[in-house]
């Protein structure tokens, strides 16, 4: 039975090629189980709308315009929150390295910050600044920061001694050392700090909103549920993932391939 | 012939890392290497050979004793002593033509020149068509020959190499000892070579030093008296010179290994 199956499957990728094709089917299997399982319960508007009434409202509030807004207020939210906090951890994370004793003092130290989430600072943050769109960028800001910065610290630390000496008997200076081997060597590192990073404030994005009450895709959802828009608080859920999964397959994938994987670092 | 590295009663201590006792590593060693001069280095395993290499690179610091190159008193790494580490430190972030222009860049020498020098080496060491390759992508031996080369390129006054080929086969092993004759031939380098294997030091060595066991003394200089150009596997088995110098040596290695047992 199963060899019956695995050799239609075989042919049938043989026949379809692409694996776009088995994406397309998979995605059409997942819709599909959704829709039979919303036509089958009671009430499904208020518990589990079908894919297309899901597709309707996201279609209504594109007209009505509150898609694009609170998207690119989520969005935003996120690239800057993002980027300000690589910005801040990778060089953090290699200065850090670069010293044993500074590096053995602050590891601890970031290791306890990297555990105490984002939504647990949330409050006292709140206490500074009230419900702004500036508590929400530094809670995201302190999420992003240090997984970031916990993580290009051990990085740095597994580059082998002799790359470091290596290049010092060269003549390198201590910034040339950076540069040229702390930075390159802890780059596995600092795409794994990046891309949990980058996870966890777009986790944090979509709870800050909904705690402060800021527009973007959190407050969508939020709302959503508020008004019994069980439909939108979906759409809200799946632009998120959408939102994650494009960013990871253009975005960082890519990255990944043209630098660590073609060294050998990582393998695939 | 001129000294080019005078080392004069260096000893040296280190703590264990992992106990904390002190390891008494390398005592009272005092020796010149001439310039141009290849010169092997073998000793018992722990005898300190990697130690004296260390502080003569500049990456340990030293206490007592005096360690010179050209008359300027070692002190931190630079280019001017370069290194080939036991296990080969090419950078895995970098193409074969940018590992072996690695230290020119660093130096700051133009991209014309740099390019130029590069061309050399990859042709001396063999490694032409893989300039652009990365170092997962090479042999074991090919890795060795870039690891010489970006060392060499960076043109260092002596170049010490840490048991450089222990870690490839042996076929390759030859080719890459006859290579290294070649290029020190065609570079006129100061090479100090350390090695566990006496048959090596005979064959590339014009010197070799015998360490004894820790703590690690300079126990005997043996000379061999062979030149360069006759140097290579086929006749060399055959030289009494060589002969003469690997049974010397290899005595002198062997009463330190029973001492120790």
């Amino acid at each position: 039975m199963s060899d019956s199956l695995n050799r239609f499957l075989a042919f049938w990728r043989h026949f379809s090629g692409a694996k776009v094709i088995n994406l397309a089917l998979i995605i059409a299997g997942l819709l599909g189980a959704w829709a039979l399982i919303s036509g089958s319960i009671d009430n499904p508007g208020r518990y589990l709308p079908s894919p297309l009434a899901v597709a309707a409202s996201s279609v209504d509030m594109l007209y009505k315009g509150l898609l694009p807004s609170y998207f690119g207020d989520t969005i935003s939210r996120l690239v800057i929150g993002s980027l300000i906090g690589l910005g801040l951890g990778i060089p953090f994370g290699l200065l850090l390295g670069l010293n044993r004793t500074v590096s053995d003092i602050f590891f601890p130290i970031m290791n306890f910050f990297q555990s105490v989430s984002g939504i647990a600072i949330f409050p006292i943050v709140v206490i500074w600044w009230g419900n702004s769109d500036k508590t929400v960028l530094a809670v995201i800001l302190y999420t992003c920061f240090f997984p970031v910065a916990f993580n290009v610290l051990s990085g740095v630390r597994e580059v082998p001694l002799r790359y470091i000496h290596s290049a010092y008997t060269l003549g390198a200076s201590k910034f040339q050392v950076i540069r040229d081997v702390l930075a390159p060597g802890a780059l596995p590192h600092i795409a794994t700090g990046s891309r949990l990073g980058i996870g966890f404030a777009s986790r944090a994005v979509i709870a800050d909103e909904m705690l402060a009450g800021r527009e973007g895709l959190g407050w969508m959802i939020f709302t959503g549920q508020d008004a019994d828009m069980t439909s939108q608080v979906i759409l809200g859920m799946l632009m998120i993932g959408l939102t994650w999964i494009v960013l990871d397959h253009y975005l960082l994938r890519p990255l990944e391939a043209d630098t660590i994987e073609r060294w050998g670092l990582v393998h695939r | 012939m001129t000294a080019k590295l005078i080392v004069q009663g260096l000893s040296h201590h280190y703590p264990d890392e992992y106990t904390g006792v002190s390891v008494h590593a390398l005592e009272d060693i005092n020796l010149e290497v001439n310039d141009g001069e290849f010169v092997a280095v073998v000793g018992p395993s722990g005898c300190g050979k990697t130690t004296l290499l260390n502080i003569l690179a500049g990456l340990l610091p030293y206490r007592h004793g005096t360690a010179t190159v050209d008359s300027k008193i070692i002190d931190g790494p630079g280019p001017d002593r370069g290194v080939v580490f036991q296990e080969h430190a090419i950078l895995p972030w970098r193409t074969v033509a940018g590992n072996i222009g690695h230290g020119l860049e660093l130096q700051k020498v133009s991209r014309q020149e740099r390019r130029d020098r590069v061309a050399e080496f990859i042709e001396m060491v063999g490694l032409v068509g893989f300039e652009d390759s990365y170092p997962h992508e090479l042999s074991g031996g090919m890795k060795q020959r870039c690891a010489v080369a970006r060392t060499l390129c960076a043109d260092p006054e002596i170049m010490s190499m840490d048991e450089p080929f222990a870690a490839v086969d042996a076929q390759t092993r030859i080719t890459l000892q006859e290579e290294l004759i070649r290029i020190a031939i065609a570079t006129k380098k100061t090479i100090l070579f350390i090695t566990h294997a006496v048959d090596e030091a005979a064959f590339l060595g014009d010197r070799c030093f015998v360490f004894s066991r820790r703590p690690g003394r300079l126990r005997e200089t043996v000379q061999i008296n062979i030149p360069r150009e006759e140097r290579n596997w086929q006749d060399i088995a055959a030289n009494p010179e060589f002969v003469r110098a690997r049974d010397r040596i290899l005595s002198l290695v062997r009463e330190e290994v029973v001492a120790d047992e």
